[in-house]
């Protein structure tokens, strides 16, 4: 549905001088009313593909689209689109009210008017009250949702969100990740969000674009991207993993530690190289005898929800567990996992190929 | 003085009873230093109270004789009195009053408190807990004692000094060793705004200086940070020796730059007329002898004087100005102009307002480009100011060349009084003295 898409890039590569490209060959579309979030380690590009869509650089190649027009060279001010800062950038020398007027002043907004969009603002990320309040007598949260009322209070069609919530404490942010959502929720336009932190990403969104060195790795919903990472960087980014180098014996069925397991992955060639990845909580501990695998108990710290146990097998893989039940460290124990818990990864599939190959073999898993 | 105990403290509340009435008595014994003292059987105290005003009284006498009988009369004989070493002497003498007054209150204090504690049943301090307790309690006192001394003769004495000399008639007429001087007590004041001449001057004088103030400092200010801001725009090429030329102008001594535009603002061999006003074909104008185009001048020298200060100052303060603030302005729309006007502006003026009113304040008593240039002139008639003279050059001019001593005094006690309370007023205002009181 193309009247759904509000962004569209095309082929977007941003390059300064003679560097190596920021974003290479970037093409993706966003649609209304949805929570994005971009994902990557710093320096992955993230930031650029933000700054691109507000305005504050243009792409050296390729076309990005707004509700269909190309805006490659369209001022920042005449884009439907609103920044909230990491920072916040918050005028330190006006208060609240006028913190949040800014924009309205600027564009020569009847007094009236702007008073009543500035207090609707403020009670949409539940500051009424806070109009006189100076920005230095506020909290980190409290700022962080000035700089949200502010960029609604224009009335964009989409926010960007450029890390705002890394400046706040863990407690705080959980809160404000809620909150976040919710104020989307409620004003049903589109938030596009920047983070490096994947639990945040996953928490908020309703699609992930997960970038690493100036492309997009993978895009998806958070469950699809945590349960089928379509390579060991994304596998590796989001949570954590125990990703193994096997062979694909045939369909379903994958071998590593020498061993042959049954597995829900297909569309390989016979007796290809492949990776899998089982997450930690997937894995049980068992009698070594019960065990698929057999591990020496390393280490072992306590996370509050579960206990993280770090075991090496015979070859000296590395396996983490996540477990309710304590180990002892030093003991051998079997661990032993589902079928499903096993994810197979091919190397150097593409995203396209990746979603043919899972369309396919889901299909074909249908029709038996 | 925190010598009492807690204990006596608390007796003192439950309106304690007394049992003897030792305070009373050591209170007047002690109205001679050191007897109270010894009444308490504080003998090493007492003794040294007893020394120290013998040796006071021996010391001193002749001094605060002489003193306080010169100060009130400021000589009554020639050739044998010089009235300003009396005045002199006289405020010595004081000074030394003030001090001996001090200690023999002290002395009093002292000898009550030590009674009331043997009222109250206790017994005196021994020597060495009286000497652990002012190294406790009064150790701050200690290390300050030598400055306090030192600022009495370097700064009050001075200001004592001249504020007196503001109610003689010390002038050429009334100079010693030829003459006496005598006191007049408010007619310098009364004078200076009732006889016509001084009036008029003062006025003037007072009216320019305020002029002078503004104009000068605030165009040094606008000029700074208008060029600042220039050289911080990202497009202009070559900012590290544009930055550099304009430093030039600090980091040339003022002085000297003031005598090369004295000679350059020369009515008729200066460059600025001869060559540069010339060649516009502007006919010379009269920068030394008209007072209004002297003014100009000055306003102009001084600009370039200051500008420099400002405009690195402001640098700094541009370049901490985060550039995401100019981007979420620039999201709103804002043109160049309201980005300058919204937050370029008020964040300059919000981190430098102290040390730009210190330049105010640095030009209100800018001696030396008044003085350097044309030496507050040129000469105007019906007062007896020079044409561009400030308040500080004026007074210079009636000390060291008409030799007005008591008039310039009494314009410098003006002077201080207005910018006392304007010093005040300010300071009361300023966050830090606020904070202070919070602490």
């Amino acid at each position: 549905m193309a009247d759904r898409t509000i962004i569209r890039f095309e082929h977007v590569t941003k390059q300064y001088d003679d560097d190596p490209a920021v974003l290479n060959d970037v093409s993706f579309e966003i649609e209304r009313g949805k929570f994005y979030t971009l994902l990557g380690p710093s320096g992955c590009g993230k930031t650029t593909i933000l700054r691109l869509i507000a305005g504050f650089i243009e792409p050296s190649k390729g076309k990005i689209y707004f509700n269909g027009k190309v805006i490659n060279n369209l001022p920042a001010n005449k884009r439907q689109v609103n920044t909230v800062f990491q920072d916040y950038a918050l005028f330190p020398h006006l208060n609240v009210f006028e913190n949040v007027a800014f924009g309205l002043k600027i564009k020569k907004m009847k007094k009236s008017d702007i008073e009543e969009k500035v207090k609707e603002a403020l009670r949409f990320v539940n500051l009424a009250g806070y109009e006189a309040r100076e920005i230095r007598e506020m909290s980190g949260g409290q700022r962080q949702r000035v700089a949200i009322a502010r960029a609604i209070v224009n009335e964009p069609e989409v926010i960007l969100l450029d890390e705002p919530l890394s400046a706040l404490d863990l407690k705080l942010r959980t809160e404000m990740q809620y909150e976040l959502r919710e104020l989307q929720r409620r004003l049903g336009i589109t938030f596009i969000f920047v983070t490096h932190d994947q639990e945040e990403a996953l928490a908020m969104s309703d699609e992930i674009f997960v970038l690493n060195e100036g492309k997009i790795q993978q895009s998806g919903t958070p469950t699809d991207i945590y349960d089928e990472p379509i390579n060991r960087f994304v596998a590796d980014f989001i949570g954590e993993s125990n990703i193994v180098p096997g062979k694909m014996i045939r369909d379903f069925l994958i071998e590593f530690n020498g061993k042959q397991f049954e597995c829900v992955d297909g569309g390989f060639h016979p007796d290809e190289s492949v990776e899998a990845v089982i997450r930690p909580e997937d894995l049980q501990i068992t009698t070594p005898e019960q065990g698929k695998l057999q591990v020496r108990v390393d280490s072992q710290l306590f996370r509050g929800v579960h206990y993280e146990i770090c075991c090496f097998d015979e070859d000296g893989n590395e396996w983490l567990v996540h477990s309710t039940k304590k180990a002892v460290v030093g003991d051998n124990i079997g661990l032993t996992f589902d079928p499903e818990a096993i994810h197979v990864m091919r190397f150097g599939e593409t995203e396209e190929e990746f979603d043919k190959r899972l369309e396919a073999y889901e299909e074909a898993g249908h029709a038996k | 003085m925190e010598a009492v105990p807690q204990n006596i403290k608390s007796a003192q509340n439950k309106s304690f009873h007394y049992q003897s009435n030792h305070r009373k008595t050591a209170v007047i014994l002690s109205i001679i230093p050191g007897l109270g003292q010894l009444y308490h059987k504080q003998w090493v105290k007492g003794i040294l109270f007893l020394t120290l005003t013998a040796s006071y009284v021996a010391v001193f006498s002749n001094l605060l004789n002489m003193g306080l009988w010169g100060i009130v009369t400021l000589g009554t004989e020639l050739p044998r009195d010089h009235s300003i070493f009396l005045l002199v002497e006289g405020i010595i003498a004081l000074i030394v009053i003030t001090i001996g007054v001090a200690f023999y209150a002290f002395n009093l204090y002292d000898a009550y408190q030590t009674g009331k504690k043997r009222d109250a049943g206790m017994r005196p301090c021994t020597l060495r807990e009286q000497y652990q307790h002012t190294i406790d309690k009064g150790f701050p006192y200690l290390l300050v004692t030598p400055g306090f001394f030192l600022l009495i003769f370097v700064v009050i004495f001075p200001i004592l000094f001249m504020v007196f000399l503001a109610f003689t008639n010390y002038d050429l007429y009334h100079s010693p060793p030829a003459k006496l001087v005598d006191w007049v007590g408010f007619q310098n004041f009364i004078d200076m705004f009732k006889l016509d001449i001084w009036r008029e001057t003062f006025v003037s004088v007072f009216s320019w200086t305020i002029i002078w103030t503004f104009t000068a400092t605030t165009l040094q200010i606008a000029v700074g940070i208008g060029l600042a801001v220039m050289m911080n725009q990202k497009d202009v090429k070559l900012k590290g020796l544009f930055r550099t030329i304009l430093i030039l102008p600090w980091a040339v001594p003022a002085f000297v730059s003031i005598l090369v535009f004295s000679g350059m603002f020369n009515d008729s061999f200066g460059a600025i007329n001869h060559d540069v006003l010339a060649f516009f074909g502007v006919k010379d104008i009269p920068w030394l002898t008209d007072p209004f185009w002297t003014k100009v001048a000055l306003i102009f020298i001084q600009t370039w004087l200051g500008f420099p200060f400002v405009m690195a100052m402001t640098t700094g303060v541009l370049q901490s100005i985060p550039n995401e603030l100019y981007e979420a302005a620039t999201i709103d729309g804002a043109t160049s102009w309201d980005k300058f006007r919204t937050i370029t502006l008020p964040m300059v003026l919000y981190s430098t307002a102290p040390i730009l009113i210190t330049q105010y304040t640095f030009n209100f008593n800018n001696f030396n480009v008044i003085y350097l240039f044309n030496s507050g002139g040129p000469a105007v008639a019906s007062q007896n100011a020079g044409g561009t003279d400030i308040l500080i050059s004026w007074i210079y001019q009636m000390t060291m060349t008409s030799a007005q001593y008591s008039k310039a005094a009494a314009v410098t006690v003006v002077l201080s009084i207005i910018v006392i309370l304007v010093a005040l007023f300010n300071f009361r205002r300023t966050k830090a003295f606020k904070d202070e009181g919070k602490v």
